[in-house]
């Protein structure tokens, strides 16, 4: 599986550069094509669970179509009469339908090139790579690392808070308004044990010598290879095949 | 002579405080010697290991007086980071100690804080997970280890880093008593394999006393008002120890109970056995009749839970009675706190019914099952509602139509009992360890629910407070109340209980009284992670070596 083991900080640094590519293009047809070649290349390269991804991807393609109707629906008056589209009985200015299209694709386009990132990347070797490629000060990355560690903990808090006040008696909530009074209870206990937790484990972390320093050595190694490059130039081929097909057909 | 640590005059005083945590504390330490730091809470124990792991005076907010060298070398005049070369530390709290996800990346975290090259740290990884029996954990995620196991890798990776100083943080604080004697069997065996000094701060002695034969004592004042052999504290100091809170072990708690003037009390089993004095062996409470025709106040008849595809209870059935004090006991993951909270009525059974009053619990009103089923948590904080602690005391009467000065008198009167009178505006954050423990058993006083379930209350608190909470459950026991406590302590079942019922694998594997569950062979109490408690161990040691007497002459 190819893009799994890719360099997750040259992964993530040519779907950046490539959705800013995306955000320069504004007929339909190059982000369509370069859509299934992103899709082509997430199950061909990544071998990426379909299930899952339909799931994660859904979401997006309702986003995607409410975006459509509302930009084709509140689009201006035509200036050419003649050039209209027709579907559901009701003609809309071709113009507009294009760009809603092109507006669409974008959408779609963003949300495969990040779904591919995130199904064929472990966060904790994103991070480390950041850190070794892209200069991430440790601090920073590290804090995010503990921080990552902290969330199952802090959901689990909760649940125990929530049945503790229950027992209590206080969480009788039926309005919205009571629940969001609830939840404002409580904040108190779970931001109380956050702080000690983090402030517990930064003090582990520098008694284990963490100082923040860049100087450091790392236990996993990330390094850029040769074949880290053949991804940009999959996509970048990719891109440039898109486009080049969507001059040819004007 | 030059000591490996030189504390001197340390006085440590935080912003915003008015004492001292520490006042002029003196004391050397010699490489590869080691003491046992002993001291009540708030005594500034943690305080001195942050002076000595170099953290303070660098990360401090406040003011700290005197010097501390290690090495030769003062606080600080060293590098930030440079010290976890020689000193190591292993905290109390086994949730809060890691920054990574797996056990190998947590082991090389400190390895890439000194900076060792990358083609020596496997080795030295593996190194470091051997010595605590951890090897086959090496790609194990942290969040799937256990408390005790959590506790070896915090150890593993100090190791990791060799330092000549290891400082434990009461590590124990937060294990059930089988990790906890775990841990300490590993330290021990550590301690004859590698050479480097130790400092074990802790406020109970039971299991470190053959580890260290020195002592240093901290009063409430953060002051040192005792160093030296172990046992001479005991038996001239034993008066000033309790009063400073600090616990002999329970082994000597009980031989000194009998005899008082003892020369040289035993401190563990093992000394005991060697010369075995009389102790008084308890006479349990007889199990309460169940009444033939009074209906039971809770039943549970053939429940199961489970979540998703995980089974976690089977088929339980359970009856208790009006004024029972039950304990469940059982390993961790057996689906005890499951059970409790299925009793509480928290959660919905899977299959199966539980009848309060002979009524479903599906058919209560929750506010009404509020008023008859009390839970305690394991930590108090969880169940703080209000803002003040007269509030959250008074919180349980506003379903009672009470006037309001009667309120103000009943209040009063809990708080008074649980010794938060002078405390009654303070917020309920804002109190000690002790005293919030007090409180949210002040507010279940109040609220007077005829059954009462704890999840653990005695984890991870001090002895102290432990006692203080033991002392008003069982008043509140009899009182008429009924109460099912969830405890991996032996000694509270023994002490208290008048049921115990233990859980293995989502079943019930034994139902009974606690004076016969010890009488059950060794063999399958080790299976259910229970063990004798320290009264009847040393109670079948001396009929032991009574009936040999007796055979002999």
């Amino acid at each position: 599986m190819f893009l799994q083991r890719l360099n997750p900080s040259v992964k993530a640094v040519t779907i950046i550069v490539f959705i800013i590519f995306l955000a320069m293009i504004f007929e339909p047809v190059t982000p369509l094509l370069f859509l299934m070649w992103t899709i082509f290349v997430t199950f061909i390269f990544g071998k990426v669970d379909v299930k899952k991804y339909l799931l994660y991807f859904a979401p997006f393609i309702i986003f995607a179509l409410g975006m459509f109707w509302t930009s084709i629906v509140f689009a201006d008056t035509p200036n050419h009469p003649d050039d209209a589209i027709r579907f559901f009985g009701i003609d809309f200015p071709k113009e507009s339908v294009l760009t809603a299209l092109a507006l669409t694709l974008r959408i779609l386009n963003v949300a495969a090139l990040s779904l591919l990132f995130v199904f064929t990347t472990n966060t904790v070797h994103f991070i480390l790579s950041m850190m070794q490629q892209l200069k991430l000060p440790p601090k920073i990355a590290y804090g995010v690392l503990a921080g990552y560690r902290f969330l199952p903990m802090l959901k689990d808090e909760l649940k125990l808070i929530h049945d503790a006040h229950r027992i209590r008696g206080v969480n009788q909530a039926k309005t919205v308004k009571e629940k969001w009074q609830n939840y404002k209870r409580y904040v108190i206990p779970l931001l109380a044990s956050a702080i000690r937790k983090a402030e517990r484990t930064a003090m582990a972390m520098e008694s284990k010598g963490f100082t923040g320093d860049k100087h450091r050595s790392f236990y996993r190694q990330f390094k850029i290879q040769k074949q880290d490059f053949i991804f940009p130039v999959l996509m970048l081929f990719g891109f440039m095949f898109s486009y080049l097909i969507a001059i040819q057909i004007g | 002579m030059n000591a490996f640590v030189h504390v001197e005059e340390l006085s440590l005083r935080y912003e915003m405080h008015k004492k001292n945590v520490l006042s002029s504390v003196n004391f050397t330490l010699n490489s590869g010697e080691s003491v046992l730091l002993l001291g009540p809470s708030g005594s500034g124990k943690s305080t001195l290991t942050f002076c000595l792991n170099g953290i303070f005076p660098r990360e401090l907010d406040g003011e700290m007086e005197g010097q501390v060298s290690i090495n030769g070398i003062e606080n600080r005049n060293i590098k930030p980071g440079e010290r976890s070369k020689q000193v190591g530390v292993v905290f109390q709290d086994p949730e809060t100690q890691f920054c990574m996800l797996t056990v190998e990346d947590e082991v090389a975290f400190g390895l890439e804080n000194i900076g060792i090259p990358p083609q020596e740290m496997e080795e030295r990884i593996d190194y470091a997970l051997e010595l605590v029996q951890m090897k086959d954990l090496k790609t194990a995620d942290i969040a799937t280890l256990s408390g005790g196991q959590k506790q070896k890798l915090a150890l593993a990776c100090i190791l990791a880093l060799e330092p000549e100083l290891l400082i434990l943080d009461e590590p124990t604080a937060n294990l059930d008593p089988l990790a906890t004697k775990d841990f300490i069997a590993t330290i021990k065996k550590l301690k004859n394999k590698l050479d480097f000094g130790l400092i074990v701060i802790e406020h109970k002695l039971d299991g470190w006393t053959d580890i260290a034969e020195r002592a240093i004592l901290l009063n409430r004042q953060g002051e040192i008002f005792y160093d030296g052999p172990i046992r001479d504290v005991i038996r001239v100091k034993r008066t000033q120890l309790l009063e400073e809170g600090i616990w002999v072990p329970r082994v000597t708690q009980h031989v000194m109970r009998e005899n008082p003037h003892i020369e040289n009390p035993p401190l563990t089993v093992e000394e005991y056995r060697q010369n075995p004095l009389p102790v008084v062996k308890r006479i349990s409470e007889p199990p309460v009749p169940a009444e033939n025709n009074a209906m039971p106040l809770l039943e549970a008849e053939n429940i199961s839970w489970s979540v998703g595809n995980h089974d976690i209870l089977h088929n339980i059935s359970l009856t208790f009675h009006r004024g029972e004090f039950v304990a469940i006991a059982g390993p961790n993951g057996s689906g005890k706190t499951s059970l409790s909270r299925l009793l509480a009525g928290l959660r919905q059974p899977t299959k199966g019914d539980i009848y309060l009053h002979g009524k479903p619990l599906k058919q209560w009103k929750e506010s009404m099952l509020r008023q008859e089923v009390g839970y305690v948590f394991q930590n108090p904080e969880h169940q703080f509602i209000t803002h003040t602690v007269y509030d959250e005391v008074a919180f349980g009467l506003r379903w009672k139509e009470i006037a309001e000065d009667q309120a103000r008198e009943k209040v009063e009167e809990v708080l008074k009992t649980c010794g938060l009178l002078d405390l009654s505006h303070a917020h309920p954050f804002s109190l000690s360890q002790g005293q919030k423990r007090r409180l949210s058993v002040a507010t279940m006083l109040i609220d007077d629910q005829s059954l009462l379930l704890l999840d653990e209350p005695t984890f991870g608190q001090d002895a102290h407070s432990n006692q203080e909470l033991m002392n008003l459950l069982s008043k509140k026991h009899q009182d008429g109340a009924t109460l099912i406590m969830i405890t991996h302590d032996m000694d509270l079942i023994h002490e208290y209980a008048t049921r115990v019922i233990v859980i293995k694998d989502g079943k019930v594997a034994a139902d009974c009284s606690p004076a016969e569950l010890w009488k059950v062979e060794q063999g399958c109490l080790e299976k259910w992670q229970l063990e004798q408690p320290i009264a009847v161990q040393l109670s079948n040691i001396y009929e032991k070596e009574m009936e040999y007497v007796s055979t002999t002459t």
